[in-house]
């Protein structure tokens, strides 16, 4: 159990993670103001936030060096969010009305 | 139980549960990945709420989303961005044993949460003026659509239960910038680090997640 | 047996024999005493008693309304309260049972106390989160309470909107206090994850891991995964009723069924929490009281992660007439169908456990016998209920009613109680009345099945659940099913006075009374302060009843390179060899 060394990140990473995170935000802004058709902007929007989340967890989490459970816990939350908006939505967008009203 | 003769290997900060300090230290950390666990289920309802409303009423969130503002928004993106950096940063300065820099870390990242913060504050007041106001004070007559208030409510819950964890996390950053002031942390003992820096870069990714949710869909 | 270097990662240990202290003089109930030492205590057995007493409490608390509940029935309308009052009491029995009793009962009480014991740890991973769990469950539990006082709630324990955001009373004091109860289940299940990941003993693989840690770890998945959502499903109602935020109100543009989708995507996978510990104690009574090894270590343990998992993906089948699309019933049905698989597999597995074992019948294998009994007829009309066509009739009847119960006393309550009376000579370090034990468990399982099984009959004739009133035809059912809760609550009473009599004038109990081969039994009784003084090793798994008992009572001859203390001489008896 013990002799594990801790990674310690350099500051060349750390820096570079930030860098490609405050790149990525630029990028986003910018797709916005280009104003894509429609599911297309928040379909690209969606697609950097998952790559900026995704470099935070690896890099400023540690989960790339982390024993492999923990990296399990976070990937085991996001499946189990996507149950419930999975199952919900085959009721909610299958309803004979389609709209809730009263 | 007691171990008098070999103080060496039971440090202070060692619980006498735990055989040594990397069983404790990667058990904390561990019990801090499982909770961030249930903050995402916990941020993950008003989530799935969004996604339903918003695969109701798509035209709904563009409209409303013109009242956000964009700029703002990733003023505030790149704000926490950089806090989530100095926490990294504080954490490594702890491994390395550059106390002062632990100290100095955590105080910047403190002053960007409050910067966020008070980003937010502005944010909020300008809405309440226009009479964007959450559920049923909502008074706003801007959008055509019967359920605006539905999109604000939404906006509301979000970041309001977000800005409940950065203020959450200031208080905790408070606290460690406090005690690695009277130097009570160093590359042999961070966990209190660590496992708050975990909180913050999750509050990051929630932030980075709601961005463009309700900043980039006009 | 090859060298050191052939198997690189086999390692040899010294190991020694500590034979259990019979009548040591120091124990976890008297290492420290004072009011003091048990309020700030850290330790995970003091901790499981003092949830002991306190759902102990809420338990006959609500067992008392429920005694109200039926006596109000023996007649159709008021009997002796009104309407109202009747709304108020079926809400608060159900929010006291299942929330401040059932789902902390087996994990908090029985889990705080043997999962570090079977596991060979000092405590769990964080002790002071430990104690914080329980001082946040108080808080909740009286915040529950008080609700009594401030209005009353009438909404059930469902709180279905948009009833719950209209109906007067304190709906948003309640949902708060459940709110805060979620947060201590929710520290339970970061702890015992923790624990078990990180705080074996040196030879518990998870091959060896009892299998009621198996159950524990999945109950504490489902906590961890479900709890927060049932957090912030009970925060949208109080926001619904204070700001009116429109999300489930449809006065407010809002979707009420999107309530129930939030509301059993954490209920339902909660009805395992309370069942799948039950489940662990069962593993464990089946097998010491067959004396013979479980049957099936694998498929058991495994099935617990399975009925987990699946949980998680039949929420809907509460919701058939709600008005949900007709896909998404459809769906759900047949998920629910499949909970069925590994809730059988346990159940053979158990059965074929108990095959050509030499059992005996003492009081707790007698719950367990019951609970075999209760728990199938209980999963089988859940099965029926999970028949869409069936459940549209039988939806909001006394058939459901019967059901639950069936499931959440005749299984869980079964198991909690078995799992008492094994577990009390190590928690008390006396023995219970056998005589007593044996007819008190008689006594609940008769009263039971007087008080339940009335209720699928009248349930398949028609009869609404949550009615004051009734048609004349279902008096005679009411009547004998109020008649049980009665003989019901007799049988608990005994228990109750069973086991607190023990603890004045029981025999001392030895430190292994039922010859078990598992570790927590390997120390004195009552449990020693530290749990153990040395370091268990383990070298067979925890229901080996084939092999010695010396071989369960290894421990490191050297405490983990430090010195061993002054004055002790520890000699090794005998070297093994373990996976690193
Ligand atoms: C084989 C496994 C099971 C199946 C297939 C099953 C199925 C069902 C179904 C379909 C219903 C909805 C009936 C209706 O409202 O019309 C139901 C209700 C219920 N079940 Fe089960 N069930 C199972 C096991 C359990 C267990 C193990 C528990 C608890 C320990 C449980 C507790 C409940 C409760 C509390 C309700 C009623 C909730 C309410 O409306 O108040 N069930 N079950
Ligand atoms: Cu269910």
């Amino acid at each position: 159990m013990s002799g594990h060394e801790h990674h310690i990140s350099s500051d060349k990473l750390l820096l570079g993670v930030g860098g490609a995170l405050l790149l990525l935000t630029i990028v986003t802004v910018g797709v916005h103001y280009l104003a894509l058709p429609s599911p297309w902007s928040i379909i690209v929007a969606m697609i950097v936030a998952v790559f900026k989340g995704t470099l935070v967890a690896l890099f400023f989490m540690n989960l790339y060096w982390d024993e492999k459970f923990n990296l399990m816990i976070l990937i085991s939350a996001f499946v189990f969010l996507a149950l419930l908006v999975l199952l919900t939505l085959i009721d909610t967008l299958f309803r004979e009305i389609p709209v809730p009203s009263f | 139980m007691a171990n008098k003769t070999s103080t060496h290997a039971h440090p202070k900060h060692l619980y006498h549960h735990f055989i040594d300090s990397e069983q404790q230290f990667s058990a904390a950390k561990m019990g801090m990945w499982i909770f961030l666990g249930t903050e995402i289920l916990m941020f993950g309802g008003l989530f799935a709420a969004y996604i339903i409303y918003r695969a109701w009423y798509p035209e709904l969130f563009t409209m409303a989303s013109h009242e956000l503002n964009t700029i703002w928004g990733a003023v505030n993106t790149v704000v926490l961005i950089g806090s989530s950096l100095t926490v990294a940063m504080a954490i490594k300065s702890a491994q390395l044993n550059q106390k002062r820099n632990i100290a100095i870390n955590l105080g910047i990242t403190i002053a960007l949460a409050c910067v966020f913060m008070v980003i937010k504050y502005f944010e909020y007041t300008h809405k309440f003026h226009l009479g964007i106001y959450p559920g049923e004070f909502y008074t706003f007559d801007g959008i055509e659509h019967p359920k605006a208030n539905i999109f604000f409510s939404l906006y509301y819950l979000m970041t309001g239960l977000h800005g409940i964890h950065v203020t959450i996390g200031i208080g905790l950053m408070s606290w460690l910038l406090w005690r690695s002031l009277k130097g009570d942390y160093d590359s042999e003992y961070y966990t209190p680090v660590e496992i708050t820096g975990l909180y913050w870069h999750l509050v990051d990714i929630i932030w980075i997640f709601l961005f463009p949710l309700f900043y980039l869909i006009d | 047996m090859a060298t050191a270097e052939a198997s690189s990662n086999m390692k040899k240990v010294q190991v020694r024999r500590y034979k259990p202290e019979e009548n040591a003089d120091t124990n976890y109930l008297n290492a420290e005493s004072g009011l003091r030492s048990w309020l700030l205590t850290k330790d995970h057995k003091r901790i499981g008693i003092l949830y002991l007493i306190a759902t102990t409490f809420f338990f006959f608390f609500g067992g008392l309304l429920a005694l109200g509940i039926r006596m109000e029935l023996w007649t159709p309308a008021a009997t002796f309260i009104e309407a109202d009052t009747y709304n108020q009491l079926f809400t608060l029995h159900g929010v006291i049972m299942i929330f401040l009793f059932l789902v902390p009962a087996v994990p908090a009480i029985l889990g705080n106390f043997f999962l570090p014991m079977q596991i060979g740890a000092k405590d769990v991973a964080f002790p002071k989160l430990n104690l914080a769990s329980w001082y946040i469950y108080m808080i909740g539990a009286i915040g529950t309470i008080f609700v009594i006082f401030a209005g009353g709630i009438d909404t059930g324990w469902t709180f279905y909107m948009p009833y719950s955001s209209t109906t007067g009373g304190a709906v948003t004091f309640m949902s708060f206090g459940v709110f805060i109860l979620g947060f201590s289940s929710i520290l339970t299940g970061i702890n015992f994850i923790t624990t078990i990941h990180k705080m074996r003993a040196p030879g518990i693989t998870w091959g060896k891991l009892p299998l009621f840690c198996w159950s524990l770890y999945a109950t504490s998945i489902i906590q961890i995964l479900a709890t927060p959502v049932l957090a912030i499903t009970l925060a949208l109602v109080g926001m619904e009723r204070l700001l009116g935020i429109g999300i489930f109100d449809p006065a407010l543009g809002g979707d009420p069924v999107l309530f129930q989708h939030f509301f059993w995507f954490y209920s339902h996978p909660a009805v395992y929490i309370m069942i799948v510990p039950g489940f662990g104690v069962v593993s464990e009574i089946v097998s010491t009281f067959s004396k013979k090894t479980i049957f099936g270590y694998w498929a058991i343990a495994m099935s617990s992660l399975a009925i987990a998992f699946i949980s998680f993906l039949v929420w809907g089948h509460h919701m058939f007439v709600s008005g949900q699309a007709s896909l998404a019933n459809m769906v759900f049905s047949f998920l629910t169908f499949l909970v069925g698989i590994p809730t059988g597999i346990k159940m053979f597995n158990w059965l074929a456990t108990m095959h050509k074992g030499s059992i005996s019948l003492k009081t707790p294998m007698l719950y367990i016998l019951g609970f075999f009994f209760l728990f199938t007829v209980g999963g089988l009309t859940g099965i029926a209920l999970a028949t869409i066509a069936i459940d549209i009739h039988l939806h909001d009847t006394y058939y459901v009613v019967a059901h639950f119960h069936f499931v959440m006393v005749g299984g869980m309550v079964m198991a909690y109680l078995g799992g008492l009376y094994y577990w009390w000579p190590k928690m008390s370090g006396r023995m219970y009345n056998e005589t007593l034990g044996k007819i008190s468990a008689l006594l609940v399982f008769l009263g039971f099945n007087v008080t339940f099984l009335p209720q699928f009959v009248m349930g398949a004739q028609g009869m609404p659940r949550r009615y004051f009133n009734y048609i004349d035809q279902f008096q005679g059912f009411h009547q004998v099913s109020t008649i049980g809760a009665f003989i019901l609550g007799i049988g608990f009473a005994m228990v109750f006075y069973n086991l607190v009599k023990s603890l004045f004038n029981g025999e001392k109990a030895s430190a292994n009374p039922w010859n078990s081969r598992a570790l927590e039994w390997q120390v004195a009784s009552p449990a020693p302060p530290h749990n153990f003084d040395h370091i268990p090793v383990l070298i067979h798994g925890p229901y080996d009843y084939h092999k010695p008992m010396a071989d369960f009572q290894l421990g490191l001859a050297q405490t983990n390179g430090h010195e061993p203390e002054m004055g002790t001489h520890i000699e090794a008896d005998k070297e093994v060899e373990m996976k690193d």
